[in-house]
């Protein structure tokens, strides 16, 4: 359907010189938006890197920019205070959050071209009602699930975590959008080839739809990596604690020092930047599909 | 070979199965020896597991709870006590426990929301535990422990510590206007003069703090001769006469110009504000002090009895207790437990670090009072003060009254016309109790 | 004749195969939730006590609540029309920008996708302290609004911030679509004479049109179930100016001192069915104009 849409306007030569002029000062304008937003979108964070490496006393004091007094308090406090837990938190959160990268990430793409390009019963209202799923808010959906949790015995375990997880709505509807996206020419030769869909989607479909699972399974780590609530409520021993559960433990009954929450805080971005940092090179564009050129 | 395979893993398993759910994690590392079972569950005493709920305290309150912890293991080796802290929000995932029957045995009830549980039955009356322990109702301080005794007559919470409010007085602020501090015999017009003398809001300081807030407004009500709600909770007294007219005194602080509200003076807690030397006399709890020690050590300050109103003294009691879960298998064990958090030992303990007042009233002559009087004023405010508890609609309650504050400040509503509305939208909340 | 159906019954099966992992989170954790929940909106339920049946109740209960009708409704509503056109324009703006070959292209869109890593804490703590009476932005602006604790720009703020907070994640969506878009599609077109807005308009956007679908509808749904920055800065206020739908479910289900679960519930449903409506509405303009 999409091949057929897209078949190249008229020629119009004459429109390129009339652009010529906007060609001219549209980098400097460009590259101005760019550094706006940037300097908008980094701020807050900035601004927390800065606080967090400060002393309690000067929190929220200026300078804004540079950290001075500088101290590395905080982020000591973070890391020892909790001793022997700190660690296990960090541990326990890279397992949920990378497991289910992994998990979430291929379940929802086996889903999502299910719903794009195969057909069978029941499927519009599958979808349709995989999509209700997502209108529900879920406060009214925590008891039940707390239940049904329990009932599995998986109370207080990260399996709590990651057994709910493995497969999600948004993933597969995520997917679905993207395979309805690419173009069938790959899919069609295979199938002309006589492959069944399994070998089609495995051998075929899943290697060229890098920027999509990527952009999952990133999504998919930093939801699970910044989790509260679900965490919160079927977790028990603080031995079994997530980063973000352990990080609350900052707040006090009595006061909270706030420096050392903005400084555990870090922990919670810091690895997801880094991660889409690295891996956002693979948005490289182009599925090459020499050899189906039309004609 | 077989066989041998199968024995391997059935042992395996066992040993697994028997292996306990947790050690307790005291920051002060000490082997707690479990016993570990080959087979069958065979022991010679067996330790019982309580699991202990709160919500979370920094790391200092931690590693103090934990020692306290420790002493009780010592004192009861049978009892292993599983401390499981909330670390977010503890009501909705209590509730979700509750609900569910899968709650701890023991855990924090807030006065606030107690009367909810204690109409439900959910907690386990105390009393022949207290008989049997020797530990009597006398021992604790009376408005605190009558605050959880339920409408029986049964105590089903022992208070843990509790707060009030004191006038905290920036003493610099004082000397440089020429005004002797407050006292405890101050009155209400003792309070609007200071206020007046103090406040320049030209350099963005202001005599008094008074926010719209229901955790505050309330003692002036009491110090009127008012109540918030009738004695029995069942309707409210917002419309009455004491209400708004101490209502009027309130706000009219801000009216002239000698009062602020957070927000005012930029920060979002007045406490702040009054330690960057921005109000000069604000109505907060014991955990101002060690939230100044820390952040404003070099501020000069001092607390006294809030002033007395033309009715008398008042005040508001903040109380936590620990309560046992009636879905608890080992009620015993974690009276045990609570029994020793709250003895006189124990509690002279947390006194000592300054985090929390005890609830038992001999303490009041301990020796920490004598080198900490600010502490002692917050400690005394219980005496003639009511807790902060307004029935099983409080929350309603305390959002009209910080409405109608609100709408006062922010939209120079009539504050009669204000309090009126607010009883009208708590008699109808109170009139959906099904 | 029996190829075919043969054929047709082995898509079936693979497509099953394919969404059994999906289908078991779906029966075991939504569907039972759902039903629960949707059981729950026709009781009285206070958590403690087991439920009890009062029909509608609960939603004849809604048709007359002030809070709701008079504050919730318009303010989820006024929320849903202005962020999700402007993050939707912005971010898809910003991945069409960091798509060409420009310098620095990895810098900018780590530094873009900064807020959407930014936790609810440090968003309350921040930004908070940004919009404060004295603050940076006052500053800056030359104003001296009490931003958060105005009932009229109270909402307005938290608008911004969910802007700021959500364009990256919204912009690393419209990336990853437009790395589907082959270069080959473009490069027959350049060849036919084609400048860049007409790309644009006839491979681009048609091409796009599943994952703006995607984005408009994750879009729609997050901004009717708004909560976590609501919850952290404002708790509905002031005055209930921030009171979306989504906070009132929690505030009636948890903060209560008598929590209202089957009323919170029923509040759910009506939630989920206005959600639903706008998405078909904008389905049909956007993903499939001719057909829905």
């Amino acid at each position: 359907m999409a091949v057929e849409a897209m078949a190249p306007a008229k020629p119009v030569v004459r429109y390129r010189d009339e652009f010529a002029w906007w060609d001219r000062i549209k980098k400097p304008i460009f590259y101005g938006v760019l550094i706006g937003w940037s300097v908008v979108a980094a701020t807050p964070f900035f601004l927390t890197v800065v606080f967090s490496l400060k002393p309690l006393t000067h929190l929220y004091e200026p300078p804004f920019l540079l950290p001075i007094p500088f101290t590395l308090e905080n982020y000591l406090k973070v890391v020892t205070e909790f001793r022997h837990l700190f660690p296990r938190w960090m541990l326990n959160s890279a397992f949920v959050a990378g497991l289910l990268a992994v998990v979430r990430t291929l379940f929802c793409a086996m889903g999502g071209y299910a719903f794009a390009r195969l057909r069978f019963p029941g499927r519009d209202l599958l979808f349709w009602a995989m999509l209700v799923t997502m209108m529900i808010p879920g406060q009214v959906t925590l008891i039940p699930n707390f239940l049904i949790i329990r009932q599995m015995k998986l109370l207080d375990s990260l399996m709590a975590l990651i057994v709910p997880g493995i497969a999600g709505a948004f993933g597969v509807f995520m997917m679905t959008q993207f395979y309805k996206n690419l173009p069938r020419e790959l899919e069609e030769a295979a199938m002309i080839d006589g492959a069944g869909w399994f070998t089609i989607f495995f051998r075929i479909v899943l290697p060229i739809s890098r920027p999509a699972l990527l952009t999952l399974a990133l999504f998919t780590f930093q939801g699970e990596w910044n989790a509260f609530m679900w965490p919160l409520i079927v977790l028990n021993s603080p031995e079994k604690f997530t980063l973000p559960l352990g990080l609350s433990w900052f707040k006090g009954e009595y006061y909270t020092v706030y420096s050392v929450v903005l400084a555990g805080s870090m922990f919670n971005s810091v690895p997801i930047l880094l991660l889409f940092f690295l891996f956002q090179g693979y948005f490289t564009r182009g599925i090459a599909l020499t050899g189906l050129r039309e004609g | 070979m077989k066989r041998f395979l199968l024995l391997l893993a059935v042992l395996a398993l066992a040993v697994t199965a028997c292996v306990p759910a947790a050690t307790p994690t005291p920051a002060v590392t000490r082997e707690v020896v479990v016993t570990r079972v080959e087979v069958t569950k065979e022991v010679e005493k067996p330790k019982i597991t309580v699991r202990l709920s709160g919500w979370a305290a920094n790391p200092q309150e931690t590693a103090l709870l934990e020692s306290l912890l420790y002493r009780c293991s010592l004192k009861n080796p049978d009892v292993v006590v599983k401390y499981e802290p909330i670390t977010g929000d503890y009501w909705a995932k209590i509730k979700t426990l509750v609900a569910s029957k899968e709650e701890p045995d023991i855990y924090y009830m807030d006065i606030f929301q107690f009367p909810f549980f204690v109409s439900k039955g959910v907690l386990v009356p105390l009393d022949d535990y207290m008989a049997k322990s020797g530990v009597k109702k006398e021992d604790f301080i009376k408005t605190l422990i009558d605050a959880f005794t339920g409408p029986d007559g049964k105590v089903y919470g022992i208070p843990k510590d509790f707060n009030t409010l004191a006038l905290f007085y920036n003493k610099d602020l004082f000397a440089k206007a020429g005004i002797p501090e407050p006292n405890e015999n101050w009155t209400w017009d003792d309070l609007k003069n200071a206020a007046r003398k103090l406040s320049d809001p030209a350099k963005g300081i202001y005599g008094l703090g008074v926010p719209a807030d229901p955790g505050r407004f309330p003692i002036f009500v009491f110090q009127n001769g008012g109540r918030i709600m009738t004695p029995d909770f069942k309707d409210t007294l917002l419309d009455s006469p004491e209400v708004i007219e101490a209502a009027k005194f309130y706000t009219s602080f801000r009216a002239e110009k000698i009062g602020a509200i957070p927000s005012d003076v930029g920060v979002d807690w007045q406490g702040t504000a009054f330690g960057q030397g921005k109000l000069a006399m604000v109505f907060e709890g014991g955990w101002l002090i060690p939230y100044l020690r820390e952040q404003f050590p070099n501020l000069k300050w001092g607390a006294t009895f809030p002033p007395k109103g033309p009715k008398g003294r008042g005040n508001l009691i903040f109380t936590v207790a620990y309560v046992i879960s009636k879905n608890s298998k080992n009620p015993e064990a974690a009276w045990k437990t609570i029994e020793c958090l709250t003895s006189e030992e124990s509690q002279t303990v947390v006194l000592s670090t300054g985090f929390a007042l005890p609830s038992r009233a001999k303490l009041t002559e301990h020796e920490y009072f004598k080198t900490h009087p600010e502490s002692l004023v917050i400690f005394k405010g219980a005496e003639f003060g009511t807790p902060f508890m307004w029935g099983l609609r409080g929350d309603v309650v305390n959002e009209q009254m910080g409405k109608a504050l609100e709408r006062i400040y922010l939209e120079g509503q009539d504050v009669g016309a204000s309090f009126k509305q607010a009883a009208e939208e708590v008699r109808k909340a109170l009139k959906e109790q099904q | 004749m029996p190829r075919i159906r043969r054929r047709q019954l082995g898509e079936w099966v693979a497509a099953y195969v394919l969404l059994s992992p999906y289908l078991f989170v779906f029966l075991v954790f939504n569907v039972f939730a759902i039903a629960y929940a949707l059981y729950l909106s026709f009781t009285y339920f206070d958590l403690f006590s087991p439920p009890r049946w009062i029909g509608l109740g609960n939603y004849l209960y809604l048709l007359r609540d002030a809070l709701f009708l008079q504050k919730a409704i318009p303010n989820t509503l006024k929320y849903v029309a202005v962020v999700v056109p402007v993050q939707t324009v912005i971010s898809l703006l910003l991945a069409f920008a960091l798509d060409q070959e420009i310098k620095f292209r990895r810098f900018f869109r780590t530094l873009f996708y900064v807020p959407s890593v930014t936790s609810s804490v440090v968003i309350s703590l921040i930004f908070l302290w940004l919009f404060k009476k004295t603050g940076v932005i006052n500053q800056i602006l030359g104003l001296s609004i009490d931003w958060l604790n105005s009932p009229t720009f109270a909402l307005p703020t938290i608008m911004i911030v969910n802007i700021w907070a959500t364009t990256g994640t919204m912009m690393v969506i419209f990336l990853a679509g437009l790395q589907d878009i082959p270069v080959t599609y473009y490069e027959a077109a350049m060849i036919d004479g084609a400048n860049r807005w007409q790309m644009l308009r006839h491979i681009t956007i048609p091409l796009l049109r599943p994952v703006i679908f995607f984005v408009v509808t994750m879009g729609v749904i997050g901004c009717f179930q708004v909560f976590d920055q609501i919850y952290v800065m404002t708790a509905g206020g002031p005055l209930d100016s921030t009171t979306t739908i989504a906070y009132l479910i929690y505030k009636w289900a948890f903060q209560s001192t008598t929590p209202f679960m089957g009323r919170a519930s029923a509040v759910a449903f009506v939630l989920a069915g206005m959600i639903l409506i706008v998405t078909v509405i904008q389905r049909r303009l956007i993903e499939r104009p001719a057909e829905v």
